[in-house]
């Protein structure tokens, strides 16, 4: 089991929430003044990066490499061991790629959808092309249907996946794992073939509005060089695209956006743009998260979902969660794999922060009947604010699994398959939990780090929303801070309950 | 009372909802499992289960594990399982009644292999079956006066050479391809028709 986060560090978080809580009552928020520097204009890197970023095979190598390594997880998911720690397809795929995609999300944005090999497969297979525009003959092209043009199928798929890591088994299961990869392989061609764009990528993938929202929050973003160039352009290229090059795959016209959630950096526009005026730019961190980010109703309830279900996450690795969840199979007349069970667990844990969410709007609405404030409006202003609390404890408890649970990494990248391997020895679990990749007290520091980085960045958030709703009148606006300020504490307290928490390893 | 415990009458409705959750979840753990007690030894051969299994039915948590990792037809195997009760984690010291029965459609015959006493708390069933398919194999014991039925599923030889990376293969392929027609159909009655409207 891995050990909780120690109470000094627990201590020094809730003196810092504390202070913020404080500081929250009588600050305002912070004057915004948009800045960025362009990596295009430091000397040396500027014109390795520039390179890189404009030249389609640079690109094209990392998508190779990236759809290598996927045909070789799916290799050794269907035909290697099925023990899930000697397998490549489960050590990689849920111990590094999913622990380490929510770390590089923060510090390289939404970088991985640019080589993600679900849609790397999908472009290849339906658009004919290696790089460069491809063929449409193998696409209907239709534009999204408006019924679906929001990210509820996104969140859908989010919860399916969850339960399907945690209920079903997914990461003890190389088998599962593959299966997996294929399905949404699938998936993504059904709707390339379908749909005109990257439909999946902006609609329906939950990994990819996931890294979205969290680069929301990263220091890095695709942004134009010159903003000026981008104010005067008429031809746009770089979203209709080239004769050459594809239109942006999500509709964004990137000289003029602010808000990168729906960027999956693709390098359309680099390549596209006649000025070569797009290049990766380092920002404030969370600026976007904090003044950019549209309020809307879907996302929202997305970043809510997020927030429940890394909290369950961690739930179900507590030591009693076995013993919970007997007990409401023995109540509930479940058996088997007590897959009722844990759905209902699953759901009740899901339901919990939003009805709470939702019940503290209510009651705003109830108390500020005369300000005529509607329901949906609060809603998705304010569920933004909850993203840096969902990002932070992802990032906290991934950070558990990576740096204990990698070890021994390399002797399953020499034998992917695991041919030959036995169960890890208890001997084995001992040497990995006491070797971690890095010490225990910096891992307990980064936790801590991150908890209060989350919890500073929520309340920024809050505090500009509330300054967008532009309430005149002082006790109105004490009255949804105070509830808006309570939830976020109540959702950052428990998570860090969760961290002090031992948690139990996940192979 | 008991009302979760498997009874008599509609222990044929609730063996199949055990079944479905097993054989939905073959390799399905929860993560937590991660003792090697004695029933996770095969000792005829040296490798790991073919399948390991935790369930919980009534008033017992039941583990059951395959051997060897992959099983073939007309070669020994063995299929070990454990029981405890879930209040008091106290082992299941009875009898367990092994047998085995065709996994298809349209079949329905089933052989017994095997009565077993607990042996160290673990019931070891040995068999060979003798030809390559997809199996049932039931486990059945009596405690507090109530029948419990456990089924699991086994996979005897490789499996169909045709497996989910050639049905995702097929899938994809059958989809581009459709789409190809369709897409090639509609541009060459584009080009008729204006190519007709060009001539009128």
């Amino acid at each position: 089991m891995h050990p909780g986060l120690s109470d000094n560090w627990v201590s020094v978080v809730l003196i810092f929430m504390l202070l913020i809580i404080a500081w929250s009552l009588v600050g305002k928020p912070v004057a915004y003044r948009p800045r960025h520097i362009s990596l295009r204009k430091l000397p040396f890197i500027g014109q390795a990066l520039h390179t890189m970023v404009t030249r389609p095979w640079v690109l094209l190598l990392f998508r190779f490499m990236f759809v290598a390594i996927f045909l070789l997880v799916i290799i050794s998911g269907l035909f290697g061991t099925p023990i899930a720690e000697r397998n490549l397809a489960t050590t990689l795929t849920w111990t590094l790629w999913w622990t380490g995609l929510i770390i590089a999300t923060y510090f390289l944005g939404s970088a991985w959808c640019a080589v993600c090999p679900w849609d790397v497969l999908a472009t290849w297979l339906v658009r004919l092309r290696l790089w460069r525009r491809g063929s449409n003959i193998n696409s209907f092209n239709l534009r999204v249907p408006k019924s679906i043009r929001n990210i509820w199928l996104a969140s859908a798929m989010f919860i399916a996946l969850t339960w399907l890591e945690l209920g079903f088994g997914l990461t003890v299961s190389p088998y599962a794992t593959a299966i997996l990869s294929l399905v949404i392989v699938i998936l993504a061609v059904l709707s390339q073939v379908i749909y005109e764009r990257k439909a999946f990528c902006r609609y329906f993938c939950s990994v990819g509005r996931t890294i979205g929202f969290y680069a929301s929050l990263s220091p890095l973003a695709l942004r134009p060089v010159d903003q000026n160039i981008c104010a005067d352009c008429k031809t746009l290229e770089c979203f209709k695209g080239t004769e050459d090059i594809e239109p942006c795959p999500t509709h964004l016209v990137i000289g003029r956006s602010q808000q990168n959630t729906f960027c999956t950096s693709c390098g359309a526009c680099t390549q596209s743009c006649p000025y070569q005026n797009v290049n990766w730019a380092i920002r404030k961190s969370g600026a976007e998260a904090i003044y950019h980010v549209r309020p809307s109703w879907d996302e929202s309830w997305f970043i809510l979902i997020l927030v429940a279900l890394t909290s369950f996450h961690g739930i179900t690795m507590l030591p009693v969660w076995e013993a919970w969840i007997s007990q409401w199979a023995q109540m509930i007349g479940d058996s088997g794999q007590l897959l009722w069970s844990f759905s209902s667990g699953m759901f009740i844990s899901l339901m919990v922060p939003i009805g709470m969410f939702a019940f503290i709007i209510k009651l705003i609405q109830f108390l500020l009947s005369d300000q005529e404030l509607e329901f949906k409006r609060l809603f998705a202003l304010f569920g933004m604010a909850f993203l840096p609390l969902a990002f932070a404890y992802h990032l906290a408890h991934n950070l558990n699994h990576l740096v204990r649970e990698s070890r021994g990494i390399t002797e399953v990248f020499l034998n992917p398959l695991g041919s030959g391997t036995l169960p890890l020895s208890h001997h084995e679990v001992h040497l990995r939990h006491m070797n971690p990749l890095i010490s225990q007290d910096i891992l307990f520091a980064l936790q801590a780090g991150l908890m209060m980085f989350g919890f500073w960045f929520a309340i920024r958030i809050l505090l500009q929303r509330m300054d967008s709703l532009a309430i005149t009148h002082s006790a109105v606006n004490t009255v949804i801070k105070s509830g808006m300020l309570v939830l976020i504490s109540g959702v950052s307290l428990f998570n860090l309950w969760l961290l002090i928490q031992p948690m139990v390893m996940r192979m | 009372m008991n009302s979760y415990k498997i009874m008599n009458k509609n222990s044929f409705i609730k063996t199949i909802l055990v079944l479905l959750g097993v054989s939905l979840s073959l390799h399905a753990l929860a993560h937590h499992v991660l003792g090697r007690p004695s029933y996770s030894l095969g000792e005829d051969s040296n490798t790991p289960p073919s399948m390991q299994v935790e369930t919980q039915i009534g008033d017992y948590y039941v583990t059951y594990m395959a051997f060897p990792a992959f099983p073939k037809a007309n070669e020994p195997g063995r299929v070990n399982l454990y029981a405890s009760r879930i209040d008091n984690g106290q082992s299941f010291t009875g009898k367990v009644t092994f047998s085995v029965m065709d996994d298809s459609w349209f079949s329905s015959k089933i052989e017994t292999i095997g009565s077993q006493m607990s042996d160290d708390s673990v019931f070891r069933q040995g068999f060979i079956i003798s030809e390559d398919g997809n199996y049932i194999i039931r486990a059945e014991f009596e405690s507090g006066g109530e029948p419990y039925i456990i089924d699991f599923p086994l996979r005897i030889g490789e499996p169909l050479p045709i497996g989910p990376l050639g049905v995702s293969v097929a899938i994809i392929f059958l989809i581009l391809i459709s789409v190809n027609v369709i897409q090639r159909r509609r541009l060459q009655r584009m080009k008729t028709g204006r190519h007709h409207a060009e001539t009128e």
